[in-house]
């Protein structure tokens, strides 16, 4: 959202063409090269960057791995793999040229001599083809992997860049398990690269419908009087998936649904529908507001968490029709595991504008359908008039995925003689209004670190304060007496029916998506 | 996704255009979602124009969904003639599922009636979204002051233009009549799109900032028809770095002077091929190349100098398709003040014979 602040002298041939920071050629190296995420992600958004013309020609992606692999191995690899995820069809003529941009580099991460001669090899990458010394160091690995490879990025130098060039680091989550370790992860991140040229990266804030909260909020001027607890009833925010936990029950068993979705995705979903208006559209200055949001949320001592936190796992079921498993018989997780795959939460913001609007959230695999989205329920109307027999709430709707878009719920006269009144729906799709789809959000995050924008990236303090709540969770459901209950819920169905009535106390529901 | 029709479509009074508007989609109820977001108007004298321009619809709402106005016009007739049609063009959107459909209402007009084209388009736009006029043709002497009152984007390919001097006052006479800000969009502008992008990225670092101070000569190829496209580019490109015309344009070159008097010799060639078939940007030391590639809507971008080898890369090439066109023009948005200094910059070069059907 803002310009870069490396970018001093504006190219003057840019004027009216680019309405974004510009993005500086510069060298992509991955570290993880042949895994999952940058076949899936890394690779494909790459590609598409430079079949649509946002990428700078001169940019370079160095894949960094141990396998033993030479540059056309990995091109070829890498050419299956945009072909099978890209967003759009892969054509020859830019691939052949795109593809003599990817390298590989292979060595062990623990092998301080690859990084010397990763070194070498940017500094040649920066003669051939003009990347100017810029570099992009991208850790698609485990949070296991970072502490030898930030250890021999700065002991070969790499984690300083030339005067007028630039280093910044994109760190992929889970960042931290707990407060204590995304702590230590910091100050490890720290001793090789400053916060400003840190990229911590949450994918939901790429997306479309997610950066358009702030264009809802702030660009109309309708929704800023009613923002508020006079007029607001409460919030629901919901991610659901029909998918399992796959083939990551290794990890999941490690993270569960509170530490995998609550303290990054959901918490900044929260930070944006909540947060004030900033001052301006700088990085900082959206990043001050949203960090203010997280440290007023109520924290819960070990009592309350059973009052306001559901914590449950899947049984056996079916979705879609077709019977799954129960989550305790998934592939490397413990028949006896206590992990949570489905949380349901009553936060609450005590703030001056949010207090007394309590923030239920919802989380969970294997629901009857995938979709993520954020409900704002505004106070009933008086019930007089035409509100005696029913009294609906406006809602607004902010759909997040699938089917992006904005929906409001009013109350409408049906047509007829009496004054029946009925709910209708104000919808608004991305996909009907506009042709043009969405770019991934991977390829909006990349070109954002290209271009020195942190704007959607997450800061070390929204880190850590995001990790200090959880913490206070987390920490009751260990504790070895009085633990909250683990509860379980049929895969198909909507969660527990603790969490229905976590909101069924207040006189509330979820909302039927 | 093809669209589903290119006929007029339903034939209906003048006066009953909403009702059966609502009817058709009373039909459609379940099935279609209507989706709106301009008005989009086009106004054409060719004969033919009403189907041509209900193609060019179909294609153009499979990207953007407006409420279109297709107007043939016929103002040498004597007779007073006013038809109207409404249409319906559906895609299926992106994530599947409904149809979304956009409206086409037509209206042929001629004779005298002509003067009412102002309350012909007003009283049928969508409520509250703006209105893009397209106008097709050359901009005539007399206008109705109140249609410029409500168009919020004037489209226009100056490329088409007889006389650029005479029609640019038009148009600069109907937005200073206009209530509120008009923005001049011109397709020979937007045709220009992708090759600016392609240029301007090589200057995007600031270390390359240094080779707009050592800038020599610049060649320019275009096909035929196309000359007054390849004078906006040079007009883009002194406008931008501050140049101001020296030697007016003999034997397609001229030459421009830089902010510290430097000399920048342009030389103009026509040859067969893109609109824009080759452009060459030399500076004293690295000679920056935009060329269309042989498979032709991409571009082969390079740079290359005596210390430094060329690394030909692609980037997305503007095709010349009226579709193309206008689906670019309509995603931009936003004013289009570079253009209008670009004008300024070749004014007396687009001018003095150098529209494109002078050539």
């Amino acid at each position: 959202m803002n310009r870069s602040a490396d970018q001093t002298e504006a190219n003057p041939l840019r004027e009216g063409l680019s309405a974004r920071a510009v993005p500086q050629p510069c060298s992509v190296v991955i570290f993880g090269a042949t895994g999952d995420l940058t076949h899936r992600k890394l690779l494909p958004a790459l590609y598409n960057l430079a079949a649509d013309g946002e990428l700078p020609p001169a940019v370079t992606v160095i894949g960094f791995a141990r396998r033993p692999k030479n540059d056309d191995g990995f091109r070829t690899e890498m050419e299956e793999a945009v072909k099978k995820f890209s967003r759009q069809a892969v054509r020859d003529e830019i691939w052949n040229t795109f593809s003599q941009s990817i390298f590989y580099h292979q060595s062990d991460f623990a092998d301080e001599s690859g990084f010397k001669t990763l070194a070498e090899r940017l500094d040649k990458v920066d003669k051939e083809r003009g990347t100017r010394g810029n570099r992009l160091f991208y850790f698609a690995v485990g949070p296991e992997e970072f502490e030898p490879i930030l250890k021999h990025l700065k002991a070969a130098g790499l984690n300083k860049a030339r005067e007028g060039s630039w280093a910044r680091v994109i760190m992929e989550k889970p960042f931290g398990r707990d407060l204590a370790s995304a702590c230590e992860l910091n100050r490890l991140v720290e001793k090789s690269f400053s916060e400003e040229q840190t990229y911590r990266i949450d994918h939901f804030l790429g997306k479309e419908t997610a950066q358009n909260i702030l264009v809802l909020r702030f660009a109309n001027a309708i929704f800023a009087p009613l923002w508020n607890r006079r007029y607001m009833d409460h919030i629901q925010i919901t991610a659901a998936e029909t998918l399992g936990v796959e083939s990551r029950g290794g990890y999941y068993e490690t993270a569960g649904a509170l530490r995998d979705m609550v303290q990054n995705h959901l918490l900044q979903l929260l930070c944006l529908v909540a947060m004030e208006a900033p001052t301006d559209l700088s990085a900082d200055s959206i990043r001050d507001e949203k960090v203010k949001v997280v440290r007023s949320l109520r924290h819960f001592t070990v009592d309350h968490v059973a009052a306001n936190v559901v914590r449950a796992q899947y049984a056996e079921g079916a979705i879609n029709g077709q019977p799954v498993p129960a989550y305790r018989k998934e592939e490397k997780v413990d028949p006896k595991s206590m992990t949570d795959t489905f949380v349901a939460l009553r936060l609450h913001i005590d703030n001056w504008r949010f207090w007394s609007v309590p923030v239920y959230m919802r989380v969970g695999k294997r629901l009857p359908k995938s979709a993520t989205e954020i409900s704002i329920h505004f106070k009933k109307a008086p019930m007089v008039l035409f509100n005696r027999e029913t009294n609906e709430a406006n809602v607004l709707v902010i759909r997040i995925q699938p089917d992006e878009g904005i929906s409001l719920r009013i109350q409408a006269k049906m047509p007829g003689a009496s004054f029946r009144i009925e709910p209708v729906k104000m919808d608004f799709h991305y996909g009907t209004s506009f042709g043009k789809a969405s770019p991934e959000a991977y390829e909006r995050l990349l070109l954002d670190a290209m271009s020195g924008d942190a704007t959607l990236f997450a800061r070390r303090d929204e880190v850590e304060e995001a990790w200090a709540f959880i913490d206070t969770i987390e920490n009751a459901w260990s504790a070895k007496k009085n633990a909250p209950d683990l509860y379980f819920y049929p895969a198909g169905s909507w969660g527990p029916d603790e969490a229905d009535e976590l909101l069924a106390r207040d006189g509330r529901a979820w909302r039927r998506l | 996704m093809a669209a589903e029709t290119f006929s007029l479509g339903q034939s209906v009074e003048l006066n009953a255009i909403s009702r059966e508007l609502k009817k058709l989609w009373q039909e459609g109820e379940g099935a279609m979602t209507r989706a709106s977001l301009i008005n989009l108007a086009i106004y054409s004298e060719k004969p033919d124009s009403l189907e041509k321009n209900t193609q060019l619809i179909a294609r153009i709402t499979e990207d953007h969904a407006c409420r279109a106005l297709v107007i043939g016009a016929n103002p040498k007739s004597k007779e007073n003639r006013v038809e109207a049609w409404i249409n319906a063009h559906c895609h299926v959107g992106r994530a599947g599922g409904k149809q979304v459909c956009s409206e086409q209402i037509s209206f042929l007009l001629e004779g005298p009636c002509i003067k009412f084209l102002p309350s012909i388009v007003f009283s049928h736009l969508d409520s509250d979204l703006p209105l893009y006029l397209w106008w097709q043709d050359d901009f005539p002497k007399e206008m109705d002051p109140q249609l410029w009152t409500w168009v919020d984007r004037l489209i226009f390919d100056s490329r088409d233009w007889k006389d650029f001097d005479a029609q640019m006052r038009l148009v600069e006479t109907a937005e200073q009549e206009a209530r509120q800000r008009i923005v001049l969009c011109d397709l020979n502008w937007t045709r220009l799109d992708k090759v600016r992008y392609a240029i301007a990225q090589f200057f995007d670092h600031p270390a390359s900032h240094h080779h707009f101070a050592k800038m020599e000569n610049i060649t320019v190829n275009f096909a035929s028809g196309f000359k007054s496209t390849a004078i906006l580019l040079i007009g883009w490109l002194a406008a931008q770095l501050k140049w101001k015309t020296n030697q007016q344009q003999m034997n397609g070159s001229c030459r421009f002077l830089d902010a510290n008097g430097r000399k920048i010799d342009i030389e103009l060639r026509e040859k067969a091929g893109d609109p824009i078939a080759e452009v060459v940007l030399n500076s004293r030391d690295i000679k920056f190349r935009v060329a269309p590639a042989k498979c032709g809507d991409l571009l082969e971008v390079s740079r290359s100098g005596e210390n430094e080898a060329a690394l030909p890369q692609m980037m997305p090439a503007q095709s010349n398709d009226p579709v193309d066109l206008m689906t670019q023009e309509l995603l931009r948005g936003g004013p289009h003040r570079v253009y209008l200094h670009a004008i300024e910059s070749v004014r007396g070069l687009l001018s003095r014979g150098d529209s494109p059907n002078r050539h």
